[in-house]
């Protein structure tokens, strides 16, 4: 009998295999996209969408007032739920949205009035939306972007604070709904990046009626206006998107920068989007996995893994033989960040001199940090704006960023401390990953030559972050990735206001700066701005509060059936692109 | 038993109790803020102050402590801070997949390395034993990376036997997912098992009882099945049973490189996060699992050997 039970055992066991073995993975609709996602996906509720994954996702269901022109660089503000870029006040601080007609919610068995139809977007959905973003007990990670800029939204969130609910019915005076479509926003100053802000997925309007019976559940949910409409959602594992068959109206770009229409970019202007009938997402937390897939057909695009660099790309860093012959296409574009070392500027050693500072500048030699690091993928940063941006001049070259041991070593003359005598170690915080190591090491190694001893301690990501916002350690490493195309993204990095545990983590402190950041904030976009971030750079540039790193270049991999793709910096792209696999 | 049982229970307390404060301090205390986790890069003072005062941050530590207390005993686990998702649902979604991993391995690693011990046994000295015993240290020495790294290059990339990556969660499909972890699962675990079998059944062997057996005519067969494992049990038992609760904890790394959704890829997303709610949870779900699985072992004890008795 207990052999029997044993052998009955074994025999489901091997059922359960062969089952396993013969089962098909089901049939996939042709013009299916596979992508990869490098991290977990959070959650899909716009309000926390603060990292690349979650962005990226939310912007698939969800859609803002605003969005940027897929093809055009540099980047172009365009209406998304908009009907139109917003009437502008005289003084530029009210700004009059009209919003599209006929738009709908994805159908969802929220909207209980309409028997699951999704409803019709109104203006009082942005009032809400934009309201839950300030709502203290949501703790949105987007608040910053509105905090201190509408008229009344402050006071509102502080009542809500006060009471210890937020009265969604309580007016706010520079957000309103004046009529079904039109959407009035108020700004207590003038604040050009606002825009940029309503192309934001924090921004992206959400349905009340979705928000409230979902509740603390809501952000396993996508009820929005986008694009497509969320079938299933693993966090951990992967997400599957269907086209909205609902979608309003809006059709692929019939122009884009030079160069667009030769590499096929405009075959598909004035067809109706989106463009891709099922995505399919994939989250690849380790590279080889993700990049076997790849290589095995069964993922659309693709990074290229630091480990297979030297497989995919030539030393002339052109595509390997072996991928061109399959038809993969290597896609090369400047990203919108920059990388650098922090000082601590409040630190009585390393932030009181300027000298010392501009010695471990002018050492830390960016050529073989860009081919030991990035495989050769990234520029030499003269300053904190990058590539792309109005601000950014090619020609300017930052004199400490020349690598130049003799001078150096003068400065370090002058700072005090000749050929590093007299100086303690400088306490180096690091994480603790691989490559962190790796480039802690190499710090180690260059600024020795002039003498500068490092003490390194490595931390957890949290406990980095909690020493950083705390101004312990004297010097770290960071890089800073656009949140909108505008320098003022990465300026307002040295705005004393912005210190410590502001987003100011070197607590750069120079009124000149000041004044010449707040005058900025006023300026439209044009020449005399950008005069006045030229100032703002040659202050940092001989103050020396950050040594500016790289500005990389993503390498990015492109099956042959894949069509529209353009690499994009911001989020939403998705919807552009198709798949036509040859039959 | 039942007198035995709840003693055991009340004994556990302390033992909780420990674990408890021991993860208090060192996420409270020692590790880092997981506000500025949840903040992100665009902190403000005014934000850092509504966190801590939101989850009770700014309170006294030993106020926290108490409340923490409350909670665990509770079972109320709250939301995660790093993804603000319901840590039942966290679990609730993480078993189904650790476990459609785990079980099936553990089932058939166990199996396999109790007949391979039996086998090995027999054979003790033999040819066969030293390439058993010679395979096993070679599986015991090799991590399970280097398994993981051949397995999708050339068993899933290069011979497409089996998926490279991914998991579905439908019938049966998520096993065919499943399936090369699962053997590298498997072919990591036999190393170590049989070469504790085979001591467990070797120690046997010798006994005096085996000879007595064998004296009196009985075939190897029998004496094997009925004496040598039956014996032997005691430690092969405690040692499946000790196994079990990391069932549920899932393998982070055969879940990073595969793709499947379980609790591994959480426990361990969390303690880099300092996301000290779910490691609580975890934590608190593992040690009372250790707990459960020692009770039951006692009481697997005396079903196996008559002459222990539960007192």
């Amino acid at each position: 009998m207990k052999h029997a039970r044993l052998w009955v055992g074994f025999i489901s066991l091997s059922l359960l295999f062969s089952a396993a073995c013969t089962s098909k993975p089901k049939e996939e609709l042709p013009n299916t996209l596979r992508l990869a996602q490098r991290g977990k996906v959070k959650g899909l509720d716009p309000i926390y969408a603060d990292d690349t994954y979650a962005g990226e996702e939310v912007s698939r269901a969800y859609e803002g007032l605003l969005q940027f022109h897929y093809l055009k660089r540099p980047y172009v503000l365009i209406p998304a739920l908009a009907e139109a870029m917003p009437e502008v006040s005289k003084d530029r601080l009210t700004f009059t949205f009209k919003i599209k007609k006929g738009v709908l919610f994805h159908d969802d068995a929220s909207f209980k009035d309409t028997g699951g139809k999704g409803r019709e977007l109104t203006a009082e959905d942005f009032v809400y939306s934009f309201k839950r973003l300030a709502d203290p007990k949501l703790i949105s990670t987007g608040w910053w972007l509105l905090d201190g800029k509408i008229a009344g939204l402050n006071e509102w969130r502080q009542d809500a604070q006060k009471k210890g609910v937020a009265d969604y019915a309580a007016p706010v005076s520079g957000l309103k709904a004046s009529d079904r479509y039109t959407l009035e926003i108020k700004l207590l100053s003038r604040a050009p990046s606002f825009l940029y802000s309503l192309a934001m997925p924090f921004t992206s309007v959400v349905a009340r009626e979705a928000v409230e019976s979902y509740g603390k559940d809501f952000l396993n949910h996508a009820v929005g206006t986008g694009p497509f409409r969320l079938m299933e959602f693993s966090s951990n594992s992967r997400l599957i998107w269907a086209k909205n068959p609902t979608y309003r109206q809006e059709t692929y770009p019939s122009e884009g920068e030079q160069g667009d229409k030769e590499a096929g970019l405009l075959a598909d202007a004035g067809q109706p989007l989106p463009r891709a009938d099922r995505i399919e997402v994939q989250v690849y937390v380790e590279d080889q996995p993700m990049w076997l897939t790849f290589l095995s057909g069964k993922l659309d695009l693709s990074a290229i893994p630091k480990d297979n660099f030297q497989q995919a790309i030539t030393p002339g860093k052109e595509l390997s033989r072996d991928l061109s012959e399959q038809g993969v296409r290597l896609v090369k574009s400047p990203m919108l960040d920059v990388t650098h070392y922090t000082f601590n500027m409040s630190d009585p050693v390393v932030g009181k001199n300027k000298y010392l500072r501009q010695a471990m500048s002018l050492v830390y030699d960016s050529g073989p940090l860009i081919e030991l690091f990035y495989n050769g993928r990234a520029l030499a940063a003269q300053g904190p704006i990058p590539p792309g941006l109005s601000g950014h001049d090619p020609k300017f070259r930052n004199p400490y960023r020349q690598f130049n041991i003799g001078k150096a070593k003068e400065l370090m003359v002058k700072a005090g401390y000749p050929g590093g005598q007299g100086l303690p170690p400088l306490t180096y915080i690091t994480t603790a990953g691989s490559t962190e190591r790796q480039m802690t090491e190499y710090a180690v190694r260059v600024f020795d030559t002039i003498g500068v001893k490092l003490q390194i301690e490595a931390f957890s990501w949290p406990e980095f972050q909690q020493a950083v916002r705390n101004r312990k350690g004297q010097i770290w490493s960071f890089a800073w990735n656009a949140d909108y195309p505008d320098a003022e993204n990465f300026l307002q990095l040295f705005y004393s206001k912005n210190a410590s545990p502001g987003p100011n983590d070197s607590n750069y402190s120079n009124p000149e700066y000041d004044r010449l950041y707040e005058k900025s904030l006023g300026l439209p976009d044009g020449a005399e701005r950008t005069a006045v971030y030229r100032q703002m750079v040659n202050l940092l540039v001989e103050d020396c509060p950050w040594i500016f790193g790289v500005h990389r270049i993503a390498f990015g991999l492109v099956q042959p059936w894949v069509k529209n793709y353009k690499r994009s910096d911001f989020h939403g792209a998705s919807k552009y692109y198709r798949v036509e696999r040859e039959k | 038993m039942f007198a035995y049982v709840v003693r055991k229970l009340l004994n556990t307390i302390p033992t909780l109790l420990g674990v408890w404060i021991v993860i208090f301090v060192l996420f409270n205390v020692i590790g880092g803020d997981p506000t500025y986790i949840m903040l992100g890069k665009h902190a403000t003072p005014e934000l850092i102050a509504d966190v801590r005062a939101e989850y009770g941050y700014d309170q006294p530590m030993l106020k926290q402590f108490f409340r923490y207390l409350g909670e665990t005993v509770t079972f109320n686990w709250g939301d995660s801070r790093a993804t603000r998702q319901p840590i039942a649902t966290m679990i609730h979604d993480g078993l189904g997949p650790s476990l459609t991993l785990t079980v099936p391995a553990f089932l058939v690693t166990t199996v396999f390395s109790v007949l391979m011990g039996l086998l090995v046994a027999y054979f003790r000295g033999r040819w066969i034993d030293r390439i058993v015993v010679i395979g096993c240290v070679i599986g015991m020495s090799v991590p399970m990376l280097a398994f993981i790294l051949f397995g999708q290059y050339f068993l899933a990339y290069k011979m497409g036997l089996f998926p490279i990556h991914g998991f579905d969660p439908a019938w049966p499909e998520r096993f065919h997912h499943i399936l090369l972890p699962a053997l590298i699962w498997v072919v990591v675990s036999l190393g170590y098992n049989v070469r504790f079998y085979r001591t467990a059944l070797v120690e046997e062997v010798g006994q005096d009882y085996i000879r007595t057996a064998r004296a009196k005519g009985l075939g190897e067969l029998p004496v094997f099945l009925k004496h040598v494992l039956k014996n032997g049990m005691v430690p092969i038992l405690t040692n499946i049973v000790i196994e079990i609760p990391m069932l549920v904890l899932g393998s982070f790394l055969l879940e990073s490189f595969f793709g499947i959704p379980g609790i591994g890829g959480i426990t361990i997303a969390a303690i880099n996060n300092s996301d000290f709610p779910v490691i609580r949870a975890m934590t608190t779900l593992v040690a009372m699992l250790f707990i459960a699985g020692n009770l039951a072992t006692d009481i697997l004890y005396t079903l196996v050997d008559p002459r222990v008795r539960l007192k």
